[in-house]
Order: structure tokens, then C-alpha cells, then sequence
């Protein structure tokens, strides 16, 4: 399926205003500015999204999924790599709290904050579209670079019964990060992913173009 | 009353073209200037003055901010305003220290009728 140039500007404009309510609301929660790069839109296969992903981070990536489902379904990935998570738990929680206990508190505090900022990503996103959906509850992912952007682990289709046409998925991407990161490279930095299948696209592509007429 | 002018400057044709259909249809006498990047902007404001511009924050190369100044330098009496979806308190404070006026994307008709009728009503 391919999208016209208007479609894809739309598509970026909108994961645009989506991620800037998200970091308004993890920057409230850090206390620090996010800095937001431009967002990337691509019709991509399994590789070619772990290719988008920053391969400077070896090891495990962290990551909260939400799924949506209802007129428009889809996966939302909030994607921290190596030890970033922790940076933000440590933020979140204080710096007098020992390791162990940040390490058992990570998906728990994890959660709760990807359950708020991809809410507030998907609300923004989608606000000035007609469609209704619902979120499942928010999961906490750790895996590698390949398996999290397996694009058949996640679940694009509304329907579970329907086999859905995993070989290729609509892939919209920002990263973020705080100010201080541009000085010094321990600070806290991710990345926020949608995938789309080729039936939310339809839906997509229709809401676009009554978007555009009513203009 | 001379014809006005106003910049609007956004990489995303979708937002310009927003922002477009709110002006034309709260002010069809002001004229319309479009620009994809902010080098483009500037050179569009040298052959004709403007009254007003809005800018994007987040575009391929020279950031709203940065334009914002350049702008200003180029002529003081222009009503800026940051047009963005990155509503941080940072942003707002950045742009409330360099004077200029700070909006919330998607733009409403509101927005827009504040601004121009505020500019229509000093002159």
C-alpha cells in the first residue's frame, strides 16, 4: 500500500503532536527539557526496523507496549535501550534509593509512566481523527533489538481470529531525549514506535483524506 | 488600509495548510506566505515585509527559535509566534524570554483572531 506524500506528511504532523503532549508529560514527571527529534515514517519489513533503531545500544532494550483496539488498532512501543530505563526510575524515584530496590521497582515504575505518556501520545495522535479505541493494559517488554521490533510478536490486527499480513507494517518513530544529553551521554534518552498493519493504514488513509477535505 | 502579510513558516504541508484555512477565513484581505524551512522564510520576508509570522519549532535545519531571531534582527516590528506541538514549560519560556508569542498546535481559529485582531487594532 503506498501513501501519497500528503498522507505521510500527515501521518508524521500528527505523531508530532502526539509525542509533544507525551514529553510535555514525562518532562513534568523528570523535571528536565526533552528534546525531541523530527519523526520518521516508513513502510518497512522486520529488518528494516531493527535497522531504525539506534544500533549503538548493545544488549537488552526496555520497552512498555500498549496495544489499541477498536476503529483503528495498533502497537505502541515506548523504547528505552540498555540501562536507560533505570536512569528514569532513578530520576522518578530519588538518588538515595539503593540499586536493588530500583531494579525491583523498574516495571512497576516503568508501567505507570509509559501507561501516561502513550495515553497521552495516542489521545494527541489521533485528536482530530473519528475513530474510537481502547487501550489493552500497558506491558513491560525486555528484549533485544530483534525481538522487540519482531513485527509478528506484536499483535497489529483488531481481529485475533483474521491472520494478519505481518511482512510488512507501517513504522513511525521519534526519539527523545533530555537536554543535559547533548553534554554528557548517561542521561535519559528512547525512543516512542507505532506500528501499524495494513488494515489500520485503510483507516488511516480514510481519516486523513476527511481531515484534508474539511480544510 | 494597506494589505497585510503574514508568514507562515512549517515543514509539514498539512499544518501550513491549517493554519492557512484558519487566516483566509477569519482575515481574506491579509495575503499569505508560505514556507517549508526557515533559510526559505527568511528570504521570503526580504523581498516582502510582513506583518506577522508563525513558526514551527521542529523543522529540518534552522529551528523556529533561531529563525525567530534572525527575524527580529531583520525587522523588530514583526508579531512572532511559535507555533508548536512541544508544549513544554521550557518552550513557553524560551519563547516568552525572546518576546514572542507562543501557540499550541493544531492552531484554532481563536488563536489566530487574537493575534491578527491585535496587530489589525494597534495600527
Amino acid at each position: 500500500m503506498e501513501l501519497s506524500e500528503m498522507e505521510q506528511d500527515a501521518l508524521k504532523e500528527f505523531f508530532n503532536m502526539g509525542l509533544g503532549v507525551a514529553a510535555d508529560s514525562l518532562s513534568k514527571m523528570v523535571k528536565k527539557e526533552i528534546l525531541l527529534s523530527l519523526p520518521q515514517l516508513a513502510v518497512v519489513s522486520h529488518r528494516e526496523a531493527v535497522n531504525l533503531i539506534d544500533h549503538k545500544d548493545d544488549g537488552k532494550l526496555v520497552a512498555v507496549r500498549q496495544i489499541f483496539l477498536g476503529e483503528l488498532c495498533g502497537t505502541s512501543l515506548l523504547i528505552f535501550p540498555g540501562g536507560k530505563s533505570l536512569e528514569l526510575v532513578r530520576t522518578l524515584l530519588g538518588d538515595d534509593v539503593p540499586l536493588e530496590t530500583l531494579t525491583e521497582l523498574e516495571q512497576d515504575t516503568l508501567l505507570d509512566v509509559g501507561n501516561v505518556i502513550l495515553n497521552a501520545f495516542l489521545g494527541s495522535f489521533t485528536q482530530m481523527m473519528t475513530v474510537e479505541f481502547e487501550f489493552e493494559a500497558a506491558e513491560f517488554l525486555k528484549a533485544d533489538c530483534e525481538s522487540l521490533l519482531d513485527i509478528s510478536a506484536h499483535r497489529l490486527s483488531c481481529s485475533q481470529d483474521s491472520e494478519t499480513d505481518t511482512s510488512q507494517a507501517f513504522f513511525l518513530m521519534m526519539d527523545f531525549k533530555t537536554a543535559e544529553d547533548e553534554l554528557k551521554h548517561n542521561s535519559l534518552r528512547g525512543y516512542v514506535v507505532l506500528l501499524f498493519s495494513k488494515e489500520a493504514m485503510v483507516t488511516l488513509k480514510r481519516e486523513i483524506a476527511r481531515i484534508i477535505a474539511g480544510l | 488600509m494597506p494589505q497585510k502579510t503574514i508568514l507562515i513558516v512549517d515543514d509539514s504541508s498539512l499544518a501550513r495548510m491549517m493554519v492557512k484555512n484558519v487566516v483566509s477565513q477569519a482575515f481574506p484581505q491579509w495575503e499569505i506566505l508560505e514556507a517549508a524551512t526557515a533559510d526559505d522564510g527568511l528570504n521570503k520576508v526580504k523581498n516582502q515585509p510582513v506583518s506577522a509570522a508563525l513558526l514551527d519549532f521542529n523543522m529540518p535545519g534552522m529551528n523556529g527559535i533561531d529563525m525567530a531571531a534572525k527575524l527580529m534582527e531583520l525587522d523588530p516590528k514583526i508579531s512572532i509566534h511559535l507555533v508548536t506541538a512541544n508544549i513544554q514549560e521550557t518552550m513557553r519560556q524560551r519563547a516568552e524570554a525572546m518576546g514572542i508569542g507562543f501557540i499550541k498546535k493544531p492552531v484554532s481559529k481563536d488563536d489566530i483572531v487574537r493575534i491578527i485582531g491585535a496587530i489589525e487594532g494597534g495600527q
